[in-house]
């Protein structure tokens, strides 16, 4: 009988170890996973961006963003407020957010999950407001996990959802498939920005809002 | 009440020693799932199957509890009794055997509607609820011996 104890003692150990082995980080699925061999067409349909403003307007601005990198910091909470004045509250233009966990940085993806999980409860660009603000107080953190889901319930959002979507490996598939869209379309760094005027789609150079507005103008009027 | 020759003390039923192993494996696993489930662990480590489409399908739940919150309880329910029915004082129990059997039986049997769901409804396979399911076919296979004691064959 005692022996059975200690192989029962010897099972209990090794099922805590390799369940904390399992269950260490927390984070949910921080890494792009591997798409197989993906056609352009099942990747565009699966690489959908998060749109703002009217879906309907003639002008898309495609931005490709990588969440830890601080100049997507600076195109997010500087530029875009002024596109958001001249060109999304007006109609002239949307923007389209897509993914691009740039391999750079360690947090990235994790982030753009943690966005799209906000997106869940149709905050999307309010969470994504605020991971760039936030973007200093998460940067070094070993793992931001924690940091995200209070950055959640500061928003109010539901928590229980929220925790149990970063937790999961929900949007790995959209967020990869957007970085490899962005890798397809030539994105070398980021934030990468195109104009889409519906057939054409223009670089415009940088993410600084004169360059953007400069092509949006040129597309608006048909150049 | 006991299995136990005339005179010694009652014989220790070996299966119930096999039936706490087993259920202490089911616990660790059930209890990994549940941790998924709630949002406390990374994806599952899945290399073959598609765990995420299983353990992300409303069937994983029923209303506000996981399904494997309901394993878990049954595992280690069944550790629980098992280990008791390996105490000298209750080798020979009937209620324990009946619980064990009877325990073991509904297990297996709401395991196979949930690998029928897997196989038909969802469409997808989750590694993890088919190692529970052959974990507690295997528990229950090691819960047969119980009949005896349930129907008192052996008791002095």
């Amino acid at each position: 009988m005692k022996n059975f104890y200690i192989v029962l003692g010897v099972v209990a150990i090794a099922g805590a170890g390799l369940v904390w082995w399992a269950l260490r980080g927390g984070a949910g699925a921080i890494a792009p996973i591997d798409l197989g061999d993906i056609a352009d067409a099942e990747l565009v349909e699966l690489a959908q961006g998060v749109v703002y403003g009217d879906p309907d307007a003639p002008l898309t601005i495609m931005e490709f963003a990588d969440y830890q990198c601080s100049h997507c910091a600076t195109f997010a909470l500087s530029v875009k407020p002024l596109l958001d004045t001249d060109y999304i509250e007006t109609g002239r233009a949307n923007l389209v957010f897509h993914d691009f966990p740039s391999g750079q940085f360690p947090h990235s993806f994790l982030a753009a999950r943690a966005a799209r999980c906000a997106g869940e409860q149709d905050r999307y660009f309010e969470y994504h407001d605020e991971i760039f603000r936030t973007q200093m107080d998460w940067f070094d953190l070993e793992s931001p996990a924690g940091f995200f889901r209070d950055l959640a319930a500061g928003l109010e959002l539901d928590s229980r959802e929220f925790r149990r979507c970063l937790g999961s490996d929900r949007y790995a598939d959209v967020v990869t498939a957007n970085r490899a869209l962005g890798a397809r379309l030539g994105v070398t760094g980021t934030p990468f920005v195109f104009v889409h005027d519906g057939q054409t789609l223009t670089f415009t150079g940088s993410y600084a809002f004169a360059d953007v507005q400069r092509a949006l103008e040129a597309a608006g009027s048909g150049n | 009440m006991t299995d136990s020759a005339a005179g010694g003390p009652p014989a220790l039923p070996k299966n119930r020693k096999a039936i706490a192993l087993l259920s202490l494996a089911g616990v660790f696993l059930a209890f990994y799932l549940v941790a998924h489930n709630l949002g406390w662990a990374p994806p599952l480590l899945c290399g073959t199957g598609d765990c995420g489409v299983v353990q992300s399908s409303s069937h994983a739940w029923v209303g506000p509890i996981p399904v494997a919150a309901i394993g878990l309880a049954g595992y280690l329910g069944l550790l629980v009794l098992a280990l008791l029915g390996l105490q000298e004082s209750m080798a020979g129990s009937r209620l324990i055997a009946l619980l064990l059997f009877g325990g073991a039986l509904a297990g297996v049997l709401y395991s196979g509607y949930l690998t029928y769901l897997e196989a038909a409804v969802i469409k997808a396979w989750c590694r993890y609820c088919v190692a529970s399911a052959i974990l507690i076919t295997v528990v229950f296979l090691a819960t047969i011996p119980e009949l005896k004691r349930i129907r008192g064959v052996g008791r002095e």
